[in-house]
């Protein structure tokens, strides 16, 4: 494949990182997102090509290879494939690889595999394929196994909740996963934060990524694994029957050993693991590859992630409505009896639409609320609408709070100069 | 249905931002649309053959209204809020009555019609996850999350929950709701809103997942090949691939699929919505740009109707937030911008 022999690796892409099957989809990938002209999308060969082609015809200077990490945007090297790397850049990506494969045996390289949609329908995104043998995971049983450490599961769901046992097989990781339900003492040197191999390809195998979650959880209760079947078609169902034996896993060639488990860790490997699989090296495109702590990394709120792309994003680990509802004027209300002056009927333009006498339609205020929860006919006149009118109701029962005085929420105002 | 060349602007819209849109089934005749925001109320408006909107009734909370849907029958609208309780909304009598608490505000609310129970399902901030029974003020079930609820979706027999640190959980529901499995998150950043879709037997099947940067994975539960099947797209960024400026790169806020044609949509933080066909891995449109961002969406029954609210979703923080400024629901022709691609792989 490709024109001459690959350089003994897999072709990668100099400019971005990228690792790819073959040379000819990294050249594919080099003309969709680095020698494509910004302008009028006319895909050339080369860097340079780029360069000329801008100058020429759209008498526009570019300084950089577009999507290029930074170090390897320079326009004037005539890079197409494997061909033109500089000899250093090579021996560097050697090592790289090299330090990859030995310290992180079980981690695989995070691989972005988007290629962002557009109209020219490219090709579809290269995935790394995932390396030979890596089992899918069939389903794994419900997590309402008796005995399962704190904060793990569902304490709320009685076990048994197919009827008593399960007729999901697990299927464990292979190479992880030593045979046999007991503790096997290779688990307990397994440190609680280590992925199995395949754990850290959320971009790709997340059937694969469940078992670690789930070996914690399916304890030594769990029978034995299952011969997988093999592929399935479309209509076996989602979630396997109570009761059915039929065995609904997923195909996979690669007959997994037995129930093991992992009983240790009292938190979700699963999570730990997540984490600590964002670290990606490929940042090449416009995607934001970052860890999400760095999220949290800076004071200004909108989080600047890199040279070239920026999160709108308040810079905060908290979601946009967590971050709002913080705000006093969004502070729980207090519960009000009808109020004869209204407040102004929001309504809008739809004059008469929602009778204007009507409480609670709204706070405009902070802290300030007009008017119970209660039932707010408003119709069309004249219309013969589907619900019925009916006065305000008191909801029974369930008060959500308890009545405060109307203007409780807010302390008393400090004195000048004093405290109180 | 209508076919107008601009998207209608329902009347009376809310006063504050729209966290959430829910079209009514298709048991009711007609198309009813609720809405709430955080102005505390849910509003239901009559959408007419015409593309008339009709201002019908709302329904107010103590505190702001994160999420509502309608049961299967289309006589009941639940509400959610931060006011850590939800409620049932009897569209007949117009009464509301309360039918859930929890420690913390409910993000994510949903009907769950089963063969054998229906009940309603909450997820909150409080990390728990409550099954309720709407005659009995103790849940029927209450399931522990390793993470505060930030989004949830329901097909039976299927449910997903993504959380608060990139958690991400599937649940069956038959017979009982209980936990499937718990999934590595396929996104990088915080998830923000989810989505199941259904395969060509309408069975859910796998789920849409969108993160606050601008991107969505598309996820199968059981695919035959989950290195092929699964993937991911970016979307909501500016400024493509030109060098010199950075690119923006937005929330998505919401995703809906088409109910008929198995496409999506996509808001985000930018102001846009698309159109995706995830069969075929192709954009089938973007919208041009509003100047707030969209919060939320939803098709009805039928995917004639696409609906779409602008407002301020806090993005950029406080400082941008301006209480005076119009929030939008537009409704949209989605007959045919959603039809799938023919497939190219």
């Amino acid at each position: 494949m490709g024109r001459k022999k690959k350089k003994q690796m897999k072709p990668w892409c100099w400019y971005c990182n990228r690792d790819f099957d073959d040379e000819k989809i990294l050249i594919q990938h080099q003309k969709a997102k680095h020698f494509k002209c910004h302008i009028c999308h006319k895909k050339l060969y080369t860097g340079p090509g780029l360069a000329i082609h801008c100058m020429q015809v759209h008498k526009e200077t570019i300084d950089g290879v577009p999507n290029a990490i930074p170090g390897r945007t320079d326009i004037e090297l005539e890079i197409y494939g494997m061909e033109g790397i500089p000899e250093k850049d090579m021996e560097e990506r050697r090592r790289v690889l090299e330090q990859k494969n030995q310290e992180t045996q079980k981690k695989k390289q995070n691989q972005d595999d988007s290629d962002e949609y557009d109209d020219e329908d490219e090709p579809g995104p290269s995935f790394q394929q995932p390396a030979a043998g890596q089992p899918q995971a069939g389903y794994i049983p419900s997590m309402s196994q008796p005995g399962m450490p704190p904060g793990s599961g569902a304490p709320g769901i009685p076990p048994g909740s197919y009827s008593g046992h399960s007729p999901y097989r697990m299927i464990p990781m292979g190479g992880m996963l030593p045979p046999g339900p007991g503790m096997p003492p290779m688990m307990a040197g397994v440190p609680p934060g280590m992925p199995p191999p395949v754990a850290h390809r959320p971009g790709i195998t997340h059937m694969a990524q469940v078992p670690p979650a789930a070996n914690m959880l399916t304890r030594p209760a769990v029978p034995a694994a299952t011969v997988p079947s093999a592929q399935p078609d479309v209509t076996k169902p989602l979630f396997p029957i109570a009761g059915q034996s039929q065995q609904t896993v997923s195909g996979s060639p690669h007959p997994p050993p037995s129930t093991s488990s992992d009983p240790s860790k009292p938190t979700f490997p699963a999570y730990t693991q997540a984490t600590v699989a964002v670290v990606s090296p490929n940042s090449g495109s416009s995607t934001v590859s970052k860890p999400p702590s760095t999220v949290t990394s800076k004071p200004a709120t909108l989080t600047t992630s890199s040279a070239t792309s920026k999160l709108i994003h308040p810079d905060e680990d908290i979601s946009l409505e967590e971050l709002r509802a913080q705000l006093p004027r969004y502070q729980r209300s207090v519960p009000r009896q009808a109020q004869s002056t209204a407040t102004a009927p929001s309504m809008g333009p739809v004059g008469g639409m929602i009778s204007p006498q009507q409480p609670g339609m709204r706070h405009p205020l902070p802290g300030q609320y007009g008017g119970p929860p209660q039932g707010m006919p408003g119709y069309m006149p004249g219309g013969m609408p589907p619900y019925g009118q009916a006065p305000p109701v008191v909801p029974p029962g369930f008060q959500g709070a308890p009545p405060r005085p109307p203007m409780g929420m807010r302390p008393p105002v400090m004195s000048p100069g004093g405290r109180y | 249905m209508f076919g107008y060349l601009i998207d209608v602007e329902v009347t009376s819209p809310p006063d504050d931002s729209i966290s959430c849109l829910a079209f009514s089934p298709p048991t009711m005749p007609g198309n009813f649309l609720i809405g709430g925001s955080w102005a505390n109320d849910v509003r239901c408006w009559e959408v007419q053959d015409n593309g008339q909107t009709v201002p019908k009734a709302q329904q107010m909370h103590t505190g702001p209204v994160l999420d509502a849907c309608w049961s299967d029958d289309g006589s009941k609208v639940f509400t959610a809020s931060c006011d850590k309780t939800a409620k049932m909304w009897d569209l007949n009598s117009n009464q509301a009555m309360q039918i859930a608490q929890h420690d913390g505000p409910i993000k994510a609310i949903h009907w769950i019609k089963a063969p054998n129970y229906s009940c309603i399902m909450t997820g909150s901030w409080d990390k728990t996850l409550k099954f309720w029974d709407t005659r009995s003020p103790n849940p029927m079930m209450s399931l522990q999350m390793p993470e505060r609820c930030y989004c949830a979706d329901v097909v039976y027999p299927m449910a997903v929950v993504a959380t608060a640190e990139r958690g991400l959980i599937v649940y069956q529901l038959e017979n009982q709701p209980s936990e499937f499995r718990r999934i590595d998150s396929p996104l990088k950043h915080q998830h923000r809103c989810v989505a199941i879709f259904k395969d060509k037997q309408n069975k859910p099947t796998g789920f849409a997942l969108g993160s606050i940067e601008g991107r969505v994975a598309i996820h199968y539960i059981n695919p035959p090949n989950p290195a092929k099947d699964n993937f991911t797209f970016k979307c909501h960024r500016s400024n493509g691939t030109n060098t010199t400026t950075p690119q923006d790169i937005y929330a998505v806020n919401a995703i809906s699929f088409h109910p008929v044609h198995g496409t999506l949509a996509t808001v985000g933080s930018d102001g846009r919505f698309s159109f995706w066909d995830k069969d075929a891995r192709t954009k089938l449109k973007t919208s041009e740009q509003l100047d707030q961002p969209i919060t939320a969406c939803c098709f009805n029954h039928n995917g004639n109707i696409f609906a779409y609210a602008s407002s301020y979703d806090w993005s950029k923080g406080h400082e941008y937030y301006n209480p005076q400024k119009k929030n939008y629901i537009f409704l949209r022709n989605a007959a045919e911008e959603l039809k799938p691609r023919n497939k190219k792989w």
